[in-house]
C-alpha cells in the first residue's frame, strides 16, 4: 500500500511500525522507505523503542537489499549493547545478505555456544542451509533442534514444507499431525493435511483426506480450496476399485454436494456467466478423475 | 477535642524529609538490583523436559483430532517400556535444599540485600532520628482500631486516629510510592515488553516443576490411561446434514445384506 510521505508525521509512523511489530507483518519495502523518509531525523525521540525500531528496520533493509541501511542499523545498536548476542545475530544475517554463508555460520556457532537456549540462532543456521539448497542436511539439523524444542510449531511449519520439497509425504503428514496437536481448530492445517494425504495416495489415505477436508469445512464452510479437494477426493474414492459400493454411494453423494456447495460459493460473487464456465470446469474434473 | 495545630517547622524538617528519603532510598535499590541481578541461567535439557512436557500433553488433550494410527505412534514414542522418552530419560534429581545450591544462594542474599536490608536499615534510622512526632492528619475520621498502624511510636490515648505519626508516615510511603516508581522509572516501557517477546520461546523452561523425574512419571500415567476416540468420525457425514440420516440407516442395510 503506497502512504502518503507528506501527511504522516513521525508519531503516526510510529504507531505503524508498532501495529506491524505486534502484528508481525514484514512489509520490508514500506518499512525502510518510512524509515528513510521520515523516522530516521526523529530516532532520538523514540526513547527505548529505539531499539526495536532499529532491529525491524535492519531484517527490512535485509529483505530489500539494503545493505548500507542495515549495517546503519547494525552499527547503531552494536554501539548501545557491545557484545550482545541479539544484535550478533544480526551481524550474522548481515554475513547472510552478502552470501558469506561460511562466516554468517561462524558467528551463529559462536552465539550457540554461549547460549545453548537460544532458538534464533539455530533457525538462522537453517535458514543458510536452506539458502544453499542443502534440504536435506536442513532437515537432519531442523530434527535434530525439534529433538530439543519440540513444541516449536514454526519448526514444524518449516519441516513439513522442507519434507514436502524432497517429496517425503509420510514425514510431511507427521509434522501436520503434530500442527493440528498444538492448534486443533484451524481449517487451513486440516486442509494442509488432507492435501498431503490426497496426494500420497491410496484408499486408506483417501479415506483420512475425505474426512479432514471435511473437517475443515465444517470449521470454515468458506474455504473454497477445502471444498475442491473434497470433490476430488469423493470422486478418487468412488472410482476406487477397493471400494465397497456402500461406500462408493455415499462419495459421489458427498462429491456432489461439495459441487454444488462450489457452485453456491461462486453463485454469490460471480454473474451468471462465470458461473456457466465453473460448471463446465467442474465437469471436466470429474471426467477427469 | 481542641483542634491541635502542628509547628510549621515539623513539616520542614520531618514530614517532607521523610518522603524525600524514602523516594531517593527506593530509586537507589532499584539501580543497586539491577547491577546485582544476575542473567537466569536456562540449561538446554531444561526447555528439553518443559518443551517435552507440553508436547505430551498436547498430545492427551488434543489427540482425538489426529488418527489412531498416528496417537498410538506418539504415545508409544512417549511410553514405550524399553524405548519411550519418559522411560529413557534420566534426569539428576534435583536438590531439594536450596542452601546447597549456590547460585540459590546469592540470589537469596541479593534480594536480601536490596529488600530487607535497606527496610531495616533505614527504617530503623528514621525511627531514632524523627521518632515522636506528629507529622500529619489523614482528611477523614478513622475508627480507634487505627491507632497502632498510624501513630507506631506514641501512645497517647486521647490523641484522635486520624493523626498519622512520623514512624507511621515512613511505612505509608515505603508501601504507598510504588505507583509513583513506575511513574518515574517506567516499569512497563518499550524495553520491556520486548523482553518478555524474546523470552517466548525459551520462557515455558521457567515453569518447569524442579524435579522432572516426578514429572515425567506424572505425564506418563496420565498419558497411558489416555484413551483415544477419534473426534472426526463421521466429519464428512455431517456436511451432507440430517438429510442423511434415512441414507445412513439404508447403508447400514447394505451392509447388514452384504454380511
Amino acid at each position: 500500500m503506497p502512504w502518503n510521505y507528506d501527511n504522516m508525521s513521525w508519531t503516526d509512523v510510529r504507531d505503524l511500525f508498532r501495529t506491524w511489530r505486534e502484528d508481525s507483518e514484514r512489509k520490508s519495502e514500506d518499512v525502510v522507505e518510512l524509515w528513510e523518509s521520515i523516522l530516521i531525523e526523529k530516532i532520538h525521540k523514540l526513547g527505548n523503542e529505539k531499539y526495536l525500531v532499529l532491529e525491524q528496520v535492519c531484517v527490512a533493509a535485509l529483505d530489500c537489499n539494503r545493505l548500507s541501511v542495515a549495517k546503519e542499523c547494525i552499527d547503531l545498536l552494536e554501539q548501545e549493547f557491545p557484545g550482545s548476542l541479539r544484535v550478533l545475530k544480526y551481524h550474522a544475517m548481515h554475513m547472510e545478505a552478502l552470501e558469506k554463508y561460511d562466516e554468517a555460520l561462524k558467528i551463529l556457532d559462536s552465539i550457540i555456544k554461549r547460549d545453548e537456549t537460544n532458538a534464533a540462532p539455530r533457525k538462522r543456521r537453517l535458514a543458510i542451509l536452506k539458502a544453499q539448497g542443502r534440504i536435506t542436511e536442513a532437515i537432519k539439523e531442523l530434527t535434530e533442534y525439534l529433538k530439543k524444542f519440540m513444541s516449536d510449531q514454526e519448526a514444524w511449519h518449516e519441516l513439513c514444507d522442507l519434507y514436502l520439497q524432497e517429496q517425503e509425504y509420510a514425514k510431511a503428514a507427521f509434522c501436520m499431525e503434530e500442527l493440528i496437536l498444538h492448534n486443533p481448530h484451524s481449517h487451513l492445517i486440516y486442509q494442509r493435511y488432507a492435501e498431503i494425504k490426497y496426494t500420497q495416495g491410496g484408499f486408506d489415505n483417501m479415506e483420512l483426506a475425505k474426512t479432514y477436508f471435511a473437517q475443515a469445512i465444517k470449521l470454515n464452510p468458506n474455504n473454497v480450496r477445502a471444498l475442491y479437494g473434497l470433490l476430488l477426493v469423493a470422486n478418487n474414492i468412488a472410482l476406487s476399485a477397493k471400494c465397497p459400493a456402500s461406500k462408493k454411494k455415499d462419495a459421489i453423494k458427498l462429491g456432489n454436494w461439495a459441487a454444488t456447495q462450489i457452485q453456491k460459493r461462486y453463485a454469490l460473487k460471480a454473474t451468471e456467466k462465470d458461473v456457466k464456465n465453473v460448471v463446465d470446469v467442474l465437469g471436466q474434473l470429474q471426467l477427469e478423475s | 477535642m481542641a483542634e491541635l495545630l502542628l509547628d510549621s517547622n515539623i513539616r520542614g524538617w520531618v514530614f517532607l524529609p521523610i518522603v524525600v528519603i524514602t523516594f531517593l532510598v527506593g530509586i537507589v535499590r532499584h539501580y543497586v538490583s539491577m547491577l546485582l541481578a544476575s542473567q537466569k541461567k536456562v540449561e538446554v535439557h531444561q526447555v528439553q523436559d518443559s518443551q517435552v512436557m507440553i508436547r505430551s500433553r498436547m498430545l492427551r488433550e488434543n489427540g482425538q483430532y489426529i488418527p489412531k494410527s498416528a496417537f498410538i505412534m506418539r504415545r508409544h514414542f512417549f511410553n514405550n517400556e524399553e524405548t519411550g522418552y519418559f522411560k529413557t530419560q534420566k534426569r539428576a534429581p534435583v536438590s531439594q535444599n536450596p542452601m546447597t545450591d549456590p547460585s540459590m544462594m546469592t540470589d537469596m542474599l541479593k534480594g536480601n540485600v536490596t529488600n530487607v536490608l535497606p527496610m531495616v536499615l533505614i527504617g530503623g534510622w528514621i525511627n531514632w532520628m524523627f521518632s515522636g512526632f506528629v507529622t500529619t492528619k489523614v482528611p477523614f475520621p478513622l475508627t480507634l482500631r487505627f491507632k497502632p498502624m498510624l501513630q507506631r511510636g506514641i501512645e497517647l490515648v486521647t490523641l484522635d486516629a486520624a493523626w498519622v505519626s512520623s514512624a507511621s508516615w515512613y511505612f505509608l510511603n515505603v508501601f504507598g510510592l510504588r505507583s509513583i516508581y513506575t511513574l518515574v522509572l517506567g516499569e512497563n516501557n518499550a524495553a520491556d515488553t520486548s523482553r518478555l517477546l524474546q523470552d517466548q520461546v525459551s520462557g515455558a523452561a521457567m515453569s518447569m516443576p524442579p524435579d522432572p523425574k516426578a514429572a515425567f512419571k506424572a505425564e506418563w500415567e496420565a498419558l497411558e490411561i489416555c484413551e483415544h476416540n477419534w473426534a472426526l468420525n463421521g466429519a464428512d457425514a455431517d456436511l451432507l446434514g440430517p438429510q442423511n440420516t434415512p441414507e445412513s440407516a439404508e447403508s447400514i442395510y447394505h451392509q447388514s445384506k452384504t454380511n
